[in-house]
């Protein structure tokens, strides 16, 4: 199994009675997700806004969110897999090994009562974040979630959603698939797009050390990778385009100053549900966007010779 | 300035059928004669109208949806290296925008419209078409399960919901107003569908999908849009559904459509086991109703990945074949589903569905009203036109395959006993005089003086195996752009938009709707016109 069933926002807020947030803590990190789209809101299938839907929380430890979840399921740090998989089995009446559950934090009774209410629902969607996606076993974990969310559509309408945040991420994401087909971890050293998660993402490849050169946009990795990572940063001639001081354009060697998109600059941005907003600058700047930076490098860059001479001779032959 | 000497020339429109004539070209349009400037010599070539692509999914958040769904494919692809001519990129199954730009003119075709866009990420959709270089582009907007409209035909106001029409196809700067399955994707977002015509949608007490379709045409016709209601019928892919094709047919007499892949709406039985080709019946009502248009949505066997606005039958197809399910619902206004799938010559169901899409190209008697696609990338990609082509040309070689059929897919259509070949001039007509015309774009499908200088010269002899895999010339808006199979010129191409007439004050009415029923701010809904590089505005004038 692989894909994803989702929706865009609206659907949430028209229609979802039954929302799950999963090792997310939007109370804190998305402060209006709950106002603009999930709980709060009226919707045309859900006239009464929050007295018509309920609210689960999943998490491993009792943060603000569970305030506003009407069940709160705490379950035990590194064991959302194995609960996923066992509602799974719930979902479709199979056989689940009780002692297993017993070590992930719930019980059965509560399991079987969330199968039942997942399967209730006019239409239920399941949110989660990092918590859950960034945790032991990753990428195993949202594809869990993701499978769950698909199968319950044999019993009422379910949809998933990861709860993306950092900037545009998902806008960097939209625009990385319809130029190299691929949404990130893309190396174009051939040539040509390849991709490869381990190898060739970002923080992989500095920690490995085996760039020469970093431009760095929109991101502060200064803040957030691992320290060889940041390391190699300091090591190498790295360039960020940043309106403001970042821990990153303290240890690069060049900080080109900004306009701040959305501010004084205009733009595009993705919402995580990848439907784009178009974002009208309020100040001006005297500082240039980021495109009209990228676009000098790049016109530099064309003047100087095609560093691969005969290109026909390195493309893949079929 | 350009001429093109010494090459046989097929252009149906101006019934000029191999002809040896001198072509002139200046200013990107075909002129009578032309002094001096470059003189390309033709002889033993032939000169084809620029291939213009009805209905195809190059770009878009479903497409974007399905290329981050299947890297598996996209290491089998034809990569595209970057060169200081030309952008990086690959080609396979659903190529990355530039390659698809590349691959479209590297075969032809300079014109295509993309046929599925959801008003609320049309901007997106411009993104893209911005990032497909060379050929002109065109979108078809979903209307057919917009909750606005369909409230509207609820409560019996027609003229209102012809005014909101006019406005959302402005708002997503779109060419034409596309249905796929009407009620169905908007039953979807219950999990259920609308398989019968005259029953109510979910969630509707008058509205059915027979009123949808009718009123949607009638409306598209009384804008005056250039190409008429573009439909994919309701029962997509399911055996039996040619009765809900016949049915929807006869709802739209008195109106323009067209009939969007034709191909997975024709077929009998009652189940997977008894599914059969009902072409011919498909074709006959066809041919005597000359309001229609359709195209062929063919398949070829091997790899495709489905992407369609038709959620309930993406669910069906995951249930069916176990594949990976994408799914992306978007708020009032329509759905998409994404299912990667393998046609197979030995499976029975493939099999049929190969046989049923040439048997229409081959029964409906006129060129001027079927087109050559493959519901791109459902059927097959677009980059396999010419393997069509080659088997229209060829009834020997059609009778060859189907031997390799199974037995009993051998018996389920009259494929064998056709003897039909399409001649050179009836390729041009299916790939580019008749979409073109049905399009509505005048200066496109012909070599007329006036027209786009948009044209394709290929060897009169093939060099490999299929006659038009590879044009010794493209010429794009006057440029050459592929010369020797080498993309020459990274020629830009335009974008047509229409601006069908509307009473201002919709929007008056549909403020306070989309506030209570949207998640945006209703003045970031439209895409805003600057957004769209070369834009073309044709502008609909009030005399419906």
């Amino acid at each position: 199994m692989g894909g994803k069933v989702t929706c865009t926002l609206g659907e949430i807020k028209n229609r979802a009675d039954f929302i799950v947030y999963w090792g997310g803590n939007p109370a804190e990190c998305h402060p209006r997700h709950f106002t603009k789209y999930t709980l709060t809101q009226k919707g045309k299938f859900v006239p009464n806004g929050r007295k018509d839907r309920t609210m689960v929380l999943v998490d491993i430890r009792e943060t603000p969110s569970a305030r506003a979840a009407d069940i709160f399921l705490q379950i035990k740090p590194g064991k959302d897999f194995e609960i996923l998989s066992t509602l799974r089995a719930l979902v479709k009446g199979q056989r689940v090994n009780e002692e297993l559950v017993a070590e992930t934090g719930l019980t059965m009774e509560q399991l079987r009562d969330l199968v039942e209410r997942m399967k209730q629902a006019r239409f239920g969607v399941i949110f989660f974040g990092m918590g859950l996606s960034m945790t032991r076993g990753k990428h195993m974990n949202s594809a869990a979630v993701l499978t769950l969310a698909a199968e319950l559509n044999a019993f009422t309408k379910f949809v998933s959603m990861p709860m993306r945040g950092h900037g545009n991420v998902t806008g960097s994401d939209m625009v990385m698939r319809w130029t190299t087909g691929y949404p990130f971890g893309v190396s174009l050293c051939r040539g040509y797009p390849r991709f490869n998660p381990g190898e060739f993402s970002t923080v992989d490849l500095l920690v490995r050390g085996d760039v020469d050169a970093a431009l760095v946009l929109g991101a502060d990795p200064g803040a957030t990778m691992p320290q060889p990572g940041i390391d190699h940063l300091a090591l190498i001639p790295t360039i960020v385009l940043d309106p403001k001081v970042t821990h990153t354009s303290r240890l690069a060697r060049v900080h080109i100053t900004t306009a701040a998109t959305g501010i004084s600059a205009p733009g595009t941005v993705y919402r995580m549900d990848e439907i784009p907003l178009p974002l009208r600058p309020a100040l001006v700047s005297p500082y240039p966007t980021d495109e009209e930076v990228i676009r000098r490098i790049h016109e530099a860059i064309a003047k100087k010779p095609a560093w691969a001479q005969r290109p026909e001779a390195m493309t893949p032959t079929n | 300035m350009l001429r093109i000497t010494g090459g046989k020339v097929y252009d149906p429109a101006n019934g000029i059928d191999g002809v040896v004539k001198d072509i002139s070209i200046s200013d990107g349009r075909i002129v009578s004669a032309v002094d001096g400037g470059r003189v390309i010599d033709a002889s033993g070539m032939i000169v084809f109208p620029g291939g213009v692509d009805i209905h195809t999914h190059v770009a878009g958040a479903a497409l974007n949806f399905a290329r981050a769904m299947t890297p598996e494919n996209h290491r089998q692809a034809k990569a595209f290296m970057h060169t200081p001519e030309r952008r990086a990129g690959l080609g396979g199954q659903t190529p990355t925008t530039f390659a698809t730009g590349y691959l479209y003119a590297g075969m032809g075709y300079t014109t295509v419209i993309e046929a599925a866009v959801p008003v609320l990420s049309a901007k997106h959709t411009h993104e893209e078409l911005r990032d497909t270089p060379i050929v002109d582009k065109g979108c078809c907007v979903l209307m057919a399960n917009n909750e606005i409209v369909l409230d509207l035909l609820e409560a019996g106001e027609v003229e209102r919901a012809k005014d909101v029409v006019a406005w959302l196809i402005w708002a997503a700067k779109g060419y034409g107003v596309k249905a796929v399955n009407p009620g169905g994707v908007t039953a979807w977002k219950w999990g259920k569908d609308a398989k019968i015509l005259s029953e109510p949608v979910v969630g509707y007490s008058k509205v059915t999908p027979a009123s949808i379709i009718s009123s949607l045409a009638q409306i598209v016709d009384q804008l005056g849009l250039p190409h008429p209601l573009h439909l994919h019928c309701n029962n997509l892919g399911v055996p039996g559904n040619f009765a809900t094709t016949l049915e929807t047919m006869k709802v739209l007499e008195g109106s323009r459509a067209h009939m969007a892949h034709l191909q997975f709406h024709s077929y009998g039985g009652d189940d997977w086991h008894t599914m059969r080709s009902e072409a011919v019946k498909i074709a006959e009502y066809f041919n005597a109703h000359p309001n229609l248009t359709c195209d062929a949505g063919a398949i070829l066997f091997g790899n495709a990945v489905t992407i369609t606005a038709d959620g309930p039958w993406q669910h069906l197809l995951h249930q069916l074949t176990g594949k990976k399910w994408g799914n992306l619902d978007v708020e009032n206004e329509t759905g998409c589903g994404i299912v990667p799938y393998t046609y197979k010559g030995s499976n029975l169901v493939n099999a049929v569905q190969w046989a049923v899409g040439l048997e229409l190209l081959l029964l409906i008697d006129d060129p001027w009203r079927i087109f050559l696609t493959t519901d791109h990338p459902n059927g097959a990609c677009f980059w396999r036109y010419p393997e069509i082509i080659h088997l229209l040309m060829n009834a020997d070689v059609r009778r060859e395959r189907v031997k390799t059929l199974p037995a009993k897919a051998q018996g389920r259509t009259t494929l064998a006993d056709l003897d039909r070949e399409y001649t050179l001039l009836d390729i041009a007509t299916i790939t580019s005089a008749g979409p073109a015309r049905a399009l509505g774009l005048s200066n496109k499908g012909h070599l007329g003086v006036g027209a786009d200088a948009d044209l394709a010269i290929y060897n009169e002899k093939p060099d490999g195996e299929f006659l038009f895999r590879y044009p010794r010339y493209v010429i794009k808006a006057g440029e050459i752009v592929v010369e020797e199979g080498e993309i020459r010129n990274m020629n830009e191409g335009r974008e047509y938009v229409v601006q069908p007439a509307y009473d201002p004050s919709i929007e008056e009415y549909l403020r306070p709707v989309f506030q209570q029923y949207y998640t945006m701010s209703f003045e970031n809904y439209p895409v805003e016109l600057e957004r769209l590089e070369r834009a073309e505005v044709r502008q609909l004038d009030e005399s419906r």
